[in-house]
């Protein structure tokens, strides 16, 4: 089976405040996949997601991002949204005032209006947020509430798996979505994704914990360090992480002087 | 330093203090509203409180067009009442029905056994003890009146009775609307600023809120390019009667409210909310006292000022606890959103407490769209306008929800979302 690249970034360079985070980043994605990227804390991990979903205030100096044969550098973050990529914050932005159900009607019809279709119609619209509400244990009361207004953390990161449940991206890029989840709603927050599972569409899950993955059986676990990938496996060298840290593979990419030192 | 009134403006309040036959009950008032001008003057930047405002050009323009005001034609012009269907009628033709429970007359034709009651509220004093010059000038030049009283005990929340009051090209119109809330009563009030493309207008607006009634009262100016409008607003609470005042300033060219509000009952409550749009190159001055004068008496003011371009805005929110109003509860809030640097907003919460056993408190905030909260909308697929948008109606949110009922409330945002379109477009 020829594999359809999603998302391609090939030597991607980028600096913070003259600082240089992402130091050469490549990285494939296919429809289908499932990827989990872990690293250790401050090796760009964040970076790389907001970078992909169009923040301001990083300056990329090399490399390129392609993004179903699109520069998806050049485009502005709502253009990326509107052509598929989802990103679930790994710290949520409350935003006092605006409903979730007017943050979502507005993003599915600016997707629409983008593909030139009509305004999603009104009950059609509240059946859809209605059900993935349920399939996301979220009280309909959330719906109204302004975005992740006084949500708990928790329930902010549930919210993000809301809207992405909502919103049906083609690429997902989920920050911590596991962190600060107690037990059972990480299995709710995996279910929502592997519901959305499917051959056209692909995740990339940056988690700290290997037990996001028992639940959302990735088909690569990479290690981002010092701004770069430096090792890649499958799923048991998350368990090998689990239990015996960064240490090691970062001595050892060093020693490739794969990373700075 | 005040500016002397100069003689166009006292000959022009000489000759008006016995050209209309139905008003002379007012002369001795307008009298002492001639000696209080000649002593005081009209407002002068030179004046702390015209600090920000300066009134030059539009008493030049009023100065112009004092000679031989049409009497006889201005009035019935002045102040209409829009009816359900949306026709508006003069109340000076009286060929309509009014709710029940709401008498409404010019005062002209003001019985005599009302004058007395509409005398004491024309002769409203402000903080300092004296009619503000505004309303003394509005209360020697002008031809007409409106006097509306509410009996009204209907309960729930009633439709809001809507008055447009209309300045006019041709020198400052002099507008008056005086209201009584009978105890017990309530009213739901909506008035609205209307008039051509360089509409002049002197606005005063004198409600007293008889002991437990309620107010409801929205204020929209939304007038159009180039108009200016000088406001004075007094409202007096008598014991628990109960106010919820929301104003709104969307248009305009030079705008200057003056919104006093007095708790001079036990018991009695105030909710203030304003928000003011100012863009291009528009200035809109909003000034409000709330003074404390009895015990238990409680006030909450929330002001939301919004700028663009080289638009300016100034709050200045007073409040005053008088000796003797022990436990007053009071809270003054001014929030200021900046959409662009060319913009200014000027604000300032002042605070006169003479009296122990109160709880008060006052913020002001000036910033600009929380770019975190931006980003984070663009990323679910809104563009940047619609973005900012969602942003601003979310600011202004609070505002829009005092008013009642919840159809009028959605037709005024309605409104706010198609103003804040066209000045998204005139940015971009
Ligand atoms: N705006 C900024 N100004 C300065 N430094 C920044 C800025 N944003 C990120 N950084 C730095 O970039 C580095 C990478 O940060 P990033 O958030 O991408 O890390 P991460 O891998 O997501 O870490 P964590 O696991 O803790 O979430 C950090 O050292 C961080 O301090
Ligand atoms: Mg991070």
């Amino acid at each position: 089976m020829q594999a359809t690249p999603l998302l391609t970034i090939k030597d991607l360079r980028v600096t913070v405040a003259g600082r240089e985070i992402l130091t050469g980043m490549n990285l494939v994605v296919n429809a289908g996949e499932v990827h989990a990227i872990m690293g250790p804390n401050g090796s760009g991990k964040s970076t790389l997601a907001h970078v992909l979903a169009g923040r301001e205030g990083y300056t990329i100096t090399a490399g390129s991002a392609i993004f179903r044969d699109q520069d998806l550098l050049a485009m502005a973050p709502e253009e990326r949204a509107r052509a598929g990529l989802f990103l679930g914050f790994q710290y949520p932005v409350e935003v006092p005032g605006v409903s979730n159900v007017y943050l979502l009607r507005a993003a599915l019809n600016a997707r629409r209006k983008a593909r030139g279709e009509a305004e999603i119609d009104t009950a059609q619209f509240l059946r859809l947020v209605r059900e993935k509400a349920k399939l996301m244990q979220l009280n309909e009361s959330f719906l109204n509430r302004g975005v992740n207004e006084g949500f708990s953390g928790g329930e902010k990161k549930r919210n993000e798996i809301f809207q992405m449940a909502v919103l049906e991206p083609v690429l997902g890029i989920l920050d911590e979505t596991d962190s600060g989840l107690d037990i059972d709603a990480l299995k709710v927050v995996a279910n929502g994704v592997n519901s959305q599972r499917g051959p056209d569409r692909a995740f990339v899950l940056v988690t700290h914990y290997q037990r996001l993955l028992d639940y959302i059986q990735p088909d690569f676990v990479h290690v981002l360090a010092g701004g770069r990938i430096i090792r890649t496996g499958d799923k048991s060298l998350a368990l090998e992480l689990e239990a015996q840290g960064y240490d090691q593979t970062v001595a050892a990419a060093r020693n490739q002087s794969q990373i700075a030192r | 330093m005040n500016t002397v009134l100069s003689p166009a403006w006292r000959d022009a309040c000489q000759r008006n203090r016995d050209a209309i036959p139905q008003l002379t009950w007012l002369t001795g008032l307008r009298d002492s509203a001639l000696s209080l001008l000649s002593s005081r003057g009209l407002p002068d930047s030179g004046q702390e409180d015209w600090r920000y405002t300066n009134l030059a050009d539009y008493l030049q323009r009023g100065a112009a067009g004092l000679i031989d005001p049409d009497h006889a034609n201005d009035s019935a012009a002045q102040l209409q009442l829009i009816l359900d269907d949306g026709r508006a009628v003069s109340p000076v033709a009286g060929a309509h029905a009014l709710p029940a429970g709401i008498e409404l007359y010019s005062l002209r034709e003001l019985g005599s056994e009302l004058r007395d009651h509409a005398a004491s509220l024309l002769a409203g004093k402000d903080r300092e003890g004296e009619p503000p010059a505004l309303a003394a000038l509005n209360l020697a030049l002008l031809s007409d009146g409106w006097y509306l009283r509410s009996t009204s005990t209907a309960t729930g929340t009633p439709p809001a009775l809507h008055l447009r009051l209309a300045g006019s090209r041709a020198g400052i119109a002099q507008l008056r609307l005086l209201v009584d809330v009978a105890p017990g009563s309530r009213l739901n009030l909506r008035i609205e600023h209307q008039g051509p493309a360089g509409t002049l207008a002197n606005a005063v607006t004198q409600i007293r809120c008889g002991a437990g009634s309620h107010l409801d009262l929205l204020r929209i100016q939304d007038l159009p390019a180039d108009s200016l409008l000088t406001e004075t607003t007094q409202i007096e609470l008598d014991a628990d009667a109960t106010l919820a005042a929301t104003s709104l300033d969307f248009g305009g060219q030079l705008v200057r409210q003056d919104l006093s509000i007095a708790l001079s009952g036990p018991g009695a409550k105030a909710n203030i909310h304003g928000a003011f749009l100012v863009d291009g190159r528009r200035h809109v001055d909003n000034h409000t006292t709330v003074e404390h004068r009895a015990p238990d008496t409680s006030s909450r003011e929330i002001f939301h000022g919004l700028a663009a371009g080289h638009g300016r805005g100034v709050f200045n929110g007073r409040i005053i606890v008088r000796p003797g109003a022990v436990r007053t509860a009071s809270a003054l809030n001014s929030r200021n959103l900046l959409l662009e640097k060319t913009a200014e907003i000027d604000t300032k919460p002042e605070l006169e407490i003479y009296t122990d056993d109160v709880r008060c408190s006052h913020g002001a905030t000036t910033g600009q769209l929380d770019a975190n909260a931006l980003f984070y909308l663009r990323s679910r697929g809104l563009g940047p306008a619609e973005a900012r948008q969602a942003l601003i109606t979310a600011f202004l949110h609070a505002t829009l929800a005092q008013i009642v009922p919840e159809d009028l409330s959605m037709q005024v945002a309605a409104r706010l979302q198609a103003r804040l379109a066209a000045m998204s477009k005139a940015a971009s």
